[in-house]
């Protein structure tokens, strides 16, 4: 679990997902100039075929949020003041951080089924958080003004983390991890 | 009609039509049923019918997690502190309706990518997550004067990992700036802590002014003075960039090399003077103890595809070897240099536009020049096998000298031309560079054109006269003409004010005469500016251009990695070509 080290951070939450190996996470802590303080980043994970049929819909917030983004949550050092995803079943990891999460816009990003707040602007981007923390919209408000970080794109980071999942693969085989009997 | 009652099958232990399943109410089939023997009904055991909960265990195993811990750089960790007396920035809000708008606008953007010698994950992962340069910038932790230009952030993205680079820019580019940006930045991150920069003598004061310009915050210290201040200047701590140049490395070598002198980085500017892996100079550069090695040149190949082996020799010792093939050489450096023309990256830079003024030489000019040509091929016919190269470059010289003046009437057609063309310079208000080889030769033109404001910058120019002149040239606005000398004017020096430059006679390597057009011809140039190079037909001249443009071919050749082989040296038979001699038999004594 963190530390609560009190540096002002921000954290990026994300999944890629590749055709062979499954789904990596990634997660990426920077300072607000965007220097990297922390990278952690999963083994893959794939879901069995019990799985797939048992979570149905819920799969997805269930290896993103859950599996995924609470097992990297809880790995950082740092506590940042936010975390963003550009995933929306990454939601599903509020539950397990007392750190607001926001889910940041992309192009063609799928909202409709998304139980998400009325988006608001963060720098440069258009963000939600999950309708069910109603405190957090305040919260990261607050939070941003405070952190002069007004420069960083909020898109941008994830950019980053996927290459370096990709170099990441490149360097080290992966091992699948065996999510079900 | 049968009223049916449902009752709850799955409970029943034994089966019986009487008790179970239904209740026949009806009046007729009840008495049917009494008045008749009921059937024995046999009742089967029904609890293996009953479903059994089958528990299936779906473990939730964490996934492996890899984590990286990055080193904190205070200066970026913490936010920027406010400028006293300034208003608090509000912070910026937006409509998020509006959001989709300004996010189309796609940024430029530019990154850092870990080089190919970078081995360790956690290390690749370093760069890979450092934010783009833009960021960097935007976040107010640099400054700059002005906007760089696009390819101005990728030298600097490809300089700041590197422990080895060449940065090989055309003359023009910005060398400099994106030199002094990479050392900015990781001074910054701490990851350099000293910085030693060597440049030739005549570029120290070049390069102050422009860390102040890019680098403010940046404390400096110049190498210079008598033995004891240098010393001091050595010892000095705290100081993070030290800024010597190539002459007084030798004087300084003690210093230099003594116990515990270490830089975390040793930047070489002009490195093509360490080209020559035996000189002293180059010597003592590879023996200077430091962690990073970064070359600057506009010419990594002077005259020959070994050039660029000797400065590997400074960057990574023995990574390459002389008489490589030039194939071999370009994929061997091709990670560790970046090199760009002005063609490559500025598209709408104002054209470079060459005139040749092809001249014939004034009848007092042919004269002498016939019976020097003559007098002195027969001369060198006469040596035999004993002539040597200096023998013929001396006769080269001697011939070159009078293209440019008769010595005895002192007439002189290219100064007849030239002094028509600086009238019209001088007349519309422009400002022109005149280069010529010879300090005697710019002697003789300051004193025939002084009537236009005409400047000298040579040899025989004390350092400390040098950078007034150059401000009374950009400043004074009745100064038209500056003569140089390639030696003292062809590195190092921005003169993007000038928009006409001649060449009043050619120097033997075209990288030369690059350099010393590039002056004027740089980032920051108004307008086009206009080469005109003089050539005294049928003379030596005209015999050494198609030498020059043949070397010229051969360098793009090796530059851009096409493979083919090319020794850019004048052969032997190059040499004595040019006066239609035999080659002698055994070793030329002198290169070229």
């Amino acid at each position: 679990m963190t530390t609560g080290k009190s540096v002002p951070a921000i954290g990026f939450l994300t999944v890629t997902e590749h055709a062979e190996h499954g789904l990596f996470g990634g997660y990426l802590i920077l300072n607000v100039s965007g220097r990297p303080l922390e990278f952690h980043c999963t083994a893959p994970l794939k879901p069995s075929r019990a799985q797939e049929i048992l979570y149905g819909p819920t799969l997805r917030p269930f290896l993103f949020g859950e599996q995924i983004g609470q097992t990297l949550l809880a790995k950082a050092k740092v506590k940042p003041l936010l975390v963003c995803t550009d995933a929306t079943a990454m939601l599903a990891a509020r539950e397990f951080s007392d750190v607001p999460l926001l889910l940041v816009q992309t192009d063609g990003m799928e909202l409709k089924t998304a139980n998400l707040s009325e988006p608001f602007a963060l720098g440069c981007r258009k963000v939600f958080t999950s309708a069910s923390y109603d405190e957090d919209q305040r919260n990261v408000l607050d939070k941003w003004s405070t952190a002069h970080a007004d420069s960083l794109d909020l898109l941008e980071p994830f950019t980053r983390i996927r290459e370096a999942l990709e170099e990441a693969q490149k360097t080290v085989r992966p091992t699948t991890v065996p999510t079900a009997a | 009609m049968f009223d049916w009652q449902p009752t709850n099958l799955l409970s029943a232990s034994t089966w019986d039509v009487r008790d179970h399943c239904v209740a026949l109410e009806a009046n007729n089939l009840s008495e049917i049923l009494s008045s008749q023997a009921f059937p024995s009904v046999e009742s089967p055991d029904l609890w293996v019918l009953s479903p059994k909960a089958v528990a299936l265990k779906i473990p939730r195993t964490a996934p492996k997690v890899t984590s990286f811990t990055f080193p904190e750089a205070p200066a970026w960790v913490q936010a920027q502190p406010p400028i006293p007396g300034a208003k608090p920035q509000a912070v910026k809000t937006m409509s998020p309706d509006a959001i989709g708008e300004e996010s189309s606008k796609k940024p430029t953007i530019t990154r850092i990518k870990p080089p190919g010698d970078v081995i360790k994950l956690e290390d690749r992962l370093y760069y890979v997550l450092q934010p783009p340069l833009e960021t960097l910038i935007k976040s107010d932790a640099l400054h700059f004067p002005f906007e760089p230009f696009p390819y101005q952030y990728q030298g600097v993205a490809f300089l700041y990992p590197r422990y080895a680079a060449v940065l090989a820019d055309e003359m023009g580019l910005g060398k400099t700036m994106q030199s002094i940006t990479a050392i900015r930045m990781l001074l910054r991150s701490g990851e350099l802590r000293s910085v030693l920069l060597i440049c030739p003598k005549p570029l120290v004061t070049n390069w102050k002014r422009e860390f102040t310009q890019w680098a403010p915050e940046i404390p400096l210290s110049i190498i210079e003075g008598d033995a004891s201040r240098r010393h001091w200047l050595w010892q000095q701590d705290g100081v993070p960039v030290k800024i010597a140049n190539y002459e007084l490395l030798m004087r300084d070598k003690e210093e230099v090399l003594g116990e515990g002198m270490h830089f975390d980085l040793v930047m070489l500017d002009e490195a093509q003077r360490i080209k020559n892996i035996n000189n002293t100079t180059s010597e003592i550069v590879r023996a200077i103890p430091r962690t990073r090695n970064w070359a600057l040149t506009g010419t990594p190949i002077e005259n020959s595809p070994d050039d660029i082996v000797g400065i590997f020799e400074f960057l990574s010792p023995g990574y390459m070897r002389t008489g490589m093939p030039a194939k071999r050489l370009g994929e061997l450096a091709r990670d560790y240099i970046l090199r760009r023309t002005k063609e490559m990256v500025l598209t709408d830079m104002p054209p470079k536009m060459f005139r040749d003024a092809e001249l014939d030489l004034s009848p007092e000019q042919r004269a002498t020049y016939e019976i020097a040509e003559n007098e002195g091929v027969i001369n060198l016919n006469e040596l035999g096998d004993s002539i040597t190269i200096q023998h013929v470059f001396e006769l080269v010289l001697r011939l070159k000298q009078i293209c440019n003046f008769d010595p005895a009437t002192g007439t002189s057609s290219k100064l007849e031309r030239l002094e028509a063309d600086l009238e019209e310079v001088a007349a519309s208000g422009r400002k022109a560079i005149v280069f010529s080889q010879w300090v005697h030769s710019i002697e003789i033109i300051a004193k025939k054109l002084e009537r236009l404001g005409v400047l000298q910058y040579h040899g025989k120019i004390p350092s400390k006269q040098r950078d007034p002149i150059l401000k009374q040239f950009k400043e004074d606005k009745s100064k038209h003409v500056i003569l140089m000398s390639y030696g003292a004017g062809s590195v190092g020096l921005n003169l993007q004010f000038c928009e006409y430059v001649f060449l009043f006679d050619r120097w033997w390597n075209p990288a030369i005469e690059d350099q010393a057009i590039n002056r004027a011809h740089r980032i920051g140039v108004a307008g086009p500016v206009t080469v005109t190079r003089m050539l005294a037909l049928s003379t030596i001249e005209e015999r050494i251009n198609q030498v020059l443009e043949h070397k010229r071919e051969l360098f793009n050749s090796i530059m851009n990695q096409t493979g083919a082989h090319a020794d850019l040296r004048l052969t032997q038979q190059q040499i004595f070509g040019l006066f239609n001699l035999r080659t002698p038999k055994g070793p030329i004594k002198q290169a070229a």
